[in-house]
């Protein structure tokens, strides 16, 4: 019994994990009604950007986290300027081509500048878990899920409470309308790029803290797809219920049905969850429901 | 500059140069010459070894040329064409490579060539050699595409089986996979260890066979549930990143069961994705080809060789020697053949002949790759089967044992 709580708890510490990368396709979509494909591309970026700056330059955790964090929010500030500016205003198809597009470019960059090698990434948490009793609790997910929760409490009451994040949300609404509102649409574009960027780093250091770093590490942005679909693409709040759902049955699907079938059914569930829910509610769980007047 | 870094301006800058090579005719340089087609991957997923490997089997040529193929006044002319690991490229430069080359053997790097070759050679009549082990869905009679080393589910057996002698006692050794779903080979490695436990059940009891991401989130609870089966051995046949997060779940659970890796994620690459070879203390390296270990071995001289004589500048590790041993045991079919058809009017199809007709000995592969017959029934030798194991003994690769019979592995 305790290891099957034990196994309840690791899933929803990994389905937080993926809460947080999946904050990052929220953040964006609510800026600008963008699908960002390349969400777990920016996951790889600043895992680079982590490793950079702590095994090459050799800077130490406490300089090299909020340096790697700022540059991370400067390749988000410099995506949007390069990328996605000159298409404000145009269909939303538009940018989510650019994003796709984006996510072919970063893979390239990152095996270009990086290249294959699978490289070590600083351990940022503590290795040893955490035991309480007989149950152990790996601390990168342990705190990764503070984290994932306090981001979410923070980000949802800056969407919902702020001016600024109400205007970000007129922003995703209708461009040509919030701007003639007086709202800076460039501006609400790129603080949400510069969001999501941080917050895919972040989840790259929870991630990878450890582990080795390649760019098949982008591969967690597919993972976080079904929990962002899953809770709607609106709400960030939404998301942790929905990494919980995911992360504890895909565990328990991991621990206990895939060695009587002998597959992978766990890399499977979350994606079976999300589309049982979508034919049931195409906006996801907490997604906005909208009524378009003809 | 370093090595990686001298080579990796390297192998950038080979792809383009490539194709202005394209261009240059090829150089006659004694009475016969013919031509071997290098398929090379200096700018996909393997960019990062493609040097080592390229110059490693280039050096292994040029050495014959200047031994046997001089004595035999026949020429090996080779070419590298870049396919980035990708089937479709393969597909679509094949038609050029034939035209212009005309090779009587083509010497293959991965998966991709075999995808996209597989169904051509046998029509135009070309063998590919690889440097890997094979598959076990690729295990067909009258193959044009080789290995010189059995599957990588034969290589696992063997390994568990001396793990056994090495225990001692009559009871079955414990072990674990830990494989994944993200490629069809990485399920071929599993199914065929698991069908080989299933049949010898006094030799090997499987706790569980995990199958999980290329990039894993976290193993700690599969690697307990390991380690609380009793798990004396986990097979990773897979990627480094696998490794290093089957290393960190058992690291975390305090469970000390040894890991057996490959060639291609073997303990050099998976030390250094760990940040360093010493956290890989008593684990193991398994294949049927020679360790690249710091003992003085035929191999090793070898590799001393052609760095001294034939410009190899590729250091010595796994993937060096993976080349080496691919170009040895091409150039010793390439040689059977001239020898029983004479240096003139050589052809893919006796290669492929010469192949089958006689072994090609350990003796002629520097101690490299064992004894190898080939026959028609399988792509790779079905008998006299050997793996070399290493490991990691005060932070150093180390030769463990070698010449380990591998058991007989039925067909999956």
């Amino acid at each position: 019994m305790v290891y099957f709580i034990n196994d309840i708890i690791t899933g929803a510490l990994i389905g937080l994990l993926y809460a947080l990368v999946a904050m990052g396709f929220v953040v964006i979509y609510r800026a600008s009604k963008v699908f960002n494909f390349a969400q777990g591309e920016l996951v790889i970026i600043g895992g680079f950007i982590v490793w950079f700056t702590t095994m090459q330059v050799g800077l130490s955790l406490w300089l090299s986290i909020p340096l790697s964090l700022v540059l991370a929010g400067l390749v988000g500030y410099a995506i949007e300027r390069i990328f996605l500016t000159k298409l404000i205003g145009e269909s939303v198809f538009s940018m989510v081509m650019v994003t796709v597009g984006l996510l072919i470019l970063l893979r390239g960059l990152v095996l270009l500048l990086f290249g294959p090698a699978v490289r070590p990434f600083p351990i940022i948490f503590p290795l040893k878990p955490l035991f309480l009793g007989d149950m152990l609790i790996p601390m990168n997910l342990l705190i990764g899920g503070i984290i994932t929760v306090v981001a979410a409490v923070g980000l949802s009451w800056f969407f919902n409470r702020t001016r600024s994040g109400l205007r970000m949300t007129a922003v995703a609404e209708d461009h040509v309308v919030a701007s003639s509102m007086g709202i800076s649409v460039k501006g609400s574009i790129a603080f949400a790029w510069i969001l999501g960027s941080i917050l895919s780093t972040i989840g790259a250091m929870i991630f990878l803290s450890g582990k080795s770093l390649t760019f098949l590490a982008s591969d967690i942005g597919f993972a976080a797809l079904p929990v962002a679909l899953f809770a709607g693409l609106e709400s960030i709040g939404g998301l942790i219920l929905a990494g919980v759902i995911i992360g504890v049955a895909q565990s328990l699907t991991t621990n206990y049905l895939d060695p009587m079938i002998g597959g992978s059914l766990g890399s499977v569930v979350p994606y079976i969850i999300m589309l049982a829910i979508l034919l049931v509610r195409p906006t996801g769980l907490f997604g906005w429901r909208t009524i378009e007047r003809v | 500059m370093t090595y990686k870094t001298r080579h990796g301006l390297r192998g950038l800058l080979a792809a383009g140069a490539m194709a202005l090579a394209a261009t240059i005719p090829l150089k006659a340089q004694a009475e016969t010459t013919y031509n071997l087609a290098l398929l090379s991957d200096f700018s996909g997923p393997y960019a990062d070894i493609m040097p080592a490997l390229a110059s490693s089997r280039e050096a292994v040529f040029d050495w014959w040329n200047a031994t046997s193929g001089q004595k035999l006044g026949v020429t090996l002319n080779y070419k590298n064409y870049e396919t980035r690991y990708d089937a479709a490229q393969v597909a679509s430069l094949w038609p050029g490579i034939k035209s212009e080359l005309d090779p009587i053997a083509v010497v293959g790097l991965g998966g991709p060539d075999v995808a996209a070759l597989s169904e051509r050679l046998p029509e135009d009549k070309i063998p590919m050699f690889m440097a890997t082990a094979a598959y076990g869905y690729a295990w067909q009679s009258d193959a044009w595409i080789f290995n010189p080393r059995p599957t990588y589910s034969h290589e696992s057996a063997g390994f568990l089986s001396w793990m056994r002698e090495q225990r001692g006692g009559d009871e079955p050794l414990k072990v674990a996979i830990l494989a994944s779903e993200a490629s069809p080979a990485y399920v071929d490695m599993a199914k065929g260890l698991e069908l080989y436990a299933e049949e010898h059940p006094e030799e090997l009891d499987l706790v569980e066979i995990i199958y999980t991401e290329v990039q894993p989130t976290d193993l700690t609870a599969q690697m307990r549930r390991v380690a609380r089966a009793g798990a004396e051995a986990l097979i990773v046949q897979t990627n480094t990143s696998i490794v290093v997060a089957a290393k960190r779940g058992l690291q975390a659970n305090g469970a000390d069961i040894p890991i057996m890796m490959s060639s291609h994620n073997g303990l050099p690459a998976s030390g250094s994705a760990l940040g360093g070879l010493d956290q890989l203390e008593g684990d193991y390296e398994a294949y049927g080809m020679a360790v690249a270990a710091d003992e003085d071995t035929p191999a090793r001289q070898f590799y001393e060789t052609l760095a001294a004589d034939y410009g190899l500048e590729a250091p010595w590790n796994v993937v060096t020697a993976m080349g080496i041993s691919q170009g040895l045991y091409t150039v010793a079919v390439i040689g059977h053949a001239i020898e029983e058809n004479g240096a003139e009017g050589l052809t893919g199809e006796k290669v492929r002949e010469a192949l089958f007709a006689q072994p090609i000995t350990a003796e002629e592969t520097q101690g490299f790759l064992p004894t190898l017959t080939f026959t028609p029934d399988a792509p790779f030798p079905l008998k006299g089967l050997q793996v070399n194991v290493g490991t990691v003994k005060d932070g150093k690769i180390t030769i463990e044992a070698t010449g380990v019979d591998v058991p007989d592995v039925k067909k999956w």
